[in-house]
């Protein structure tokens, strides 16, 4: 009862105007952001945070939320009308979106588009409402040895599911744990891995090398693209924006379907929207009647993995908001944004303070509305968007991540780190070493090892305090298993289709 | 090629962060594991996640001699000679960030830029990135109250 009246008062603290104009400006950035490529949602968030200190916690949250699904939105827009995901992970609609836009077909797809990110964002919005609460409480009886071991399961599956290799995940991983402990040691007072620089005695900040590895090297890896005559231009819109009945009819079974498939994935940690519209694909493809179409502008191939790429922004943020442990890159910076303003997620926000927590998932009802309705009437207008030319966007870009790195401290030190970890993320993207990884745990590192030491100190240094209850055992076993997983499922693989031979 | 590159270079990244560790003064009191336990863990960490690149290398290679595909071979290509001069243009404008102040120098170096990547559209070039500088250096430091370097100009 009392966590309906919870929602309830949510709704008022989300209807409130402040709100609903951040909502909107969330929602508005996060569509751009998502139409252009440079600045993803995690280097629009990260960019946002020194600028918008001091305001308001709820409102900047819901402003970066807004950001972080709306993108999902944006990202369509481009791989339809130019074959190139702007998101990751619209990856999979860019191969049925772009053909049915060369089939003159780009209105339907956008609509669709936009329709099944409107009901299965909903879908996820609604998942997050009835699982928040059941897991806040087993997340109160977690004490440093479950968060320890928590964070390390976090880490495992996102080190080894996100990349070609496990190994360079697990490396990634061990970097941003790395780049974490530099700075004053909080426990002991002692500088560590300075260098004797004294910027760094506040640790290397993770807005500088988000901005570094998703902006600055987008920005090197778009240039590039410039030179090589790579840049692709951009369809025009043909067609109504709208769905012809059997369009609709054979959408609505895929959007259902890649909501729920995006909602579970999104929980997940590790997997993320690109797996769960990777999934959604193949479901797809395979209840489909008409599965030759895929790959040729089938309409099923764009509305299960749009709507899966959605829904999965709410799954991802149960286990933020309940647990306080992001699961993935992006969900990892967001986290970071509500360390700064003061908020520390987890089971006693919802505590202490429903206020926020509800007004910031209510305020994703109201947020999915406005989009469908900036993405559907108003799709032209972002389109425009594509015919800036690279040549100019991409300098912009660099100058607009300058000022929001200098915002932070006003120091020439964090513009640097912008630079180098830029050319680091540009030359791990041409390797093939996973970015997420190396976010993820440099957000969590400080918070894993004080859990660690934390965990050591009320065991007095016995190492059984991390086996000994059955959620740390439980999560070790599952920290293994996403470990030993990229190695199994090959060589199931390969005795399947040994014993398909025989 | 490229893994065993990454390979030698996490070892030695693993070398410079356990000698980095051996420099951190150790003063252990009240905290049983003092500042040094969590980073020796994550040197460890680190020998282990080459230990298994070697692994995949090793694997990758009987795969390549059983007619598989050499996936790991990255070669110099002429582009890469545009972003290293990219980065050195950046670097540039970094340098010159604070003495000459965020308005002079971001125009410098988006003129610089665009004058290259959107090349013979000079005039467009020219009116956005004066306009581009202008809006975004009034609109940042009087609307939203950030600093940004004022250098030489002197509002």
């Amino acid at each position: 009862m009392e966590t309906l009246t919870h929602i309830l008062n949510g709704f008022t603290v989300a209807m409130q105007p402040i709100n609903l104009w951040y909502t909107f400006l969330g929602v508005f950035m996060g569509t751009i952001i998502g139409v252009l490529p440079g600045i993803g949602p995690s280097a629009g968030i990260a960019l946002l945070i020194p600028i918008t200190y001091g305001m308001n916690p709820t409102s900047a949250l819901i402003m970066m939320a807004g950001i972080y699904y709306g993108a999902k939105y944006g990202g369509s827009t481009t791989a339809i009308l130019i074959r190139t995901p702007g998101e990751a992970s619209s990856v999979m609609t860019s191969i049925d979106g772009y053909e049915m836009a060369k089939r003159g077909r780009a209105g339907a797809a956008l609509a669709v588009s936009a329709i099944g990110s409107f009901i299965a964002g909903t879908i996820g919005v609604v998942g997050l409402t009835l699982f928040a609460v059941p897991l806040t409480s087993v997340a109160l009886k977690f004490g440093p040895a479950e968060y320890f071991t928590l964070m390390l399961f976090a880490m495992t599956a996102v080190s080894t599911l996100t990349g070609k290799s496990p190994a360079k995940g697990v490396i990634a991983t061990i970097l941003g744990l790395m780049i974490a402990t530099i700075g004053i040691d909080l426990q002991s007072g002692q500088a560590r891995y300075t260098m004797g620089i004294p910027e760094f005695q506040d640790g290397v900040g993770f807005v500088v090398v988000v901005v570094g590895l998703f902006a600055m090297a987008e920005v090197l890896r778009g240039l590039e693209g410039i030179f090589c005559g790579t840049s692709a231009e951009a369809m025009k819109i043909k067609g109504k924006l709208w769905l012809t009945r059997e369009e609709w009819r054979r959408s609505i079974g895929p959007i259902w379907r890649g909501g729920v498939i995006g909602f579970i994935v999104g929980v997940l940690p590790g997997a993320g929207g690109t797996i769960a519209s990777i999934m959604s694909y193949t479901t797809e493809k395979r209840l489909s009647k008409h599965s030759e179409e895929f790959g040729h502008g089938a309409i099923e191939g764009v509305a299960g993995p749009e709507s899966a790429n959605n829904s999965d922004t709410a799954g991802a943020l149960v286990p933020l908001l309940t647990l306080g442990i992001p699961g993935g890159g992006a969900t990892a910076v967001m986290l970071g944004a509500f360390i700064m303003y003061g908020v520390q997620p987890g089971p006693l926000l919802f505590q202490n303070r429903p206020d926020l927590v509800w007004g910031l998932i209510n305020s994703m009802y109201i947020g999915n509305v406005m989009l469908v309705i900036l993405n559907l009437p108003l799709i032209g207008l972002f389109v425009r968007l594509l015919y800036i030319p690279q040549g100019i966007l991409y300098p912009m870009i660099v100058a607009i991540s300058a000022i929001g790195a200098y915002a932070i401290n006003g120091s020439v030190v964090d513009l640097w780190l912008i630079l180098i970890f830029g050319v680091i993320g540009y030359i791990f993207d041409k390797v093939d070493i996973p970015v997420a990884p190396l976010v993820l745990s440099l957000v969590l590192g400080g918070m894993m090892e004080q859990s660690f030491r934390q965990a050591m100190t009320i065991s007095g240094g016995d190492l059984k305090i991390f086996y000994g209850s059955g959620i740390t055992v439980t999560l070790l076993v599952m920290s293994l298993i996403s470990v030993l997983l990229p190695f199994i499922i090959p060589r199931l693989r390969s005795m399947g289709s040994k014993g398909d031979e025989s | 090629m490229t893994d065993r590159i990454i390979f030698v270079c996490t070892l030695l990244l693993a070398g410079v962060y356990f000698w980095g560790t051996a420099q951190i003064p150790s003063l252990e009191l009240g905290d049983p594991l003092g500042p040094k336990a969590f980073p020796r863990m994550l040197g460890v960490g680190l020998l282990i996640a080459a230990a298994m690149l070697l692994a995949e290398i090793l694997r990758d290679r009987k795969k390549v001699k059983a007619g598989g595909e050499d996936s790991g071979a990255l070669s110099w290509e002429p582009q890469h000679w545009v972003v290293v001069a990219a980065v050195g243009w950046t670097a540039l404008y970094i340098a010159l960030f604070e003495p000459l102040g965020y308005m002079l120098a971001t125009l410098l170096y988006l003129l610089g830029l665009t004058g290259y990547f959107n090349r013979s559209r000079h005039l467009m070039n020219g009116l956005t990135c004066v306009l581009f500088v202008t809006i975004s250096y009034f609109a940042f430091t009087k609307l939203l109250g950030v600093n940004l370097a004022r250098g030489i100009i002197p509002f």
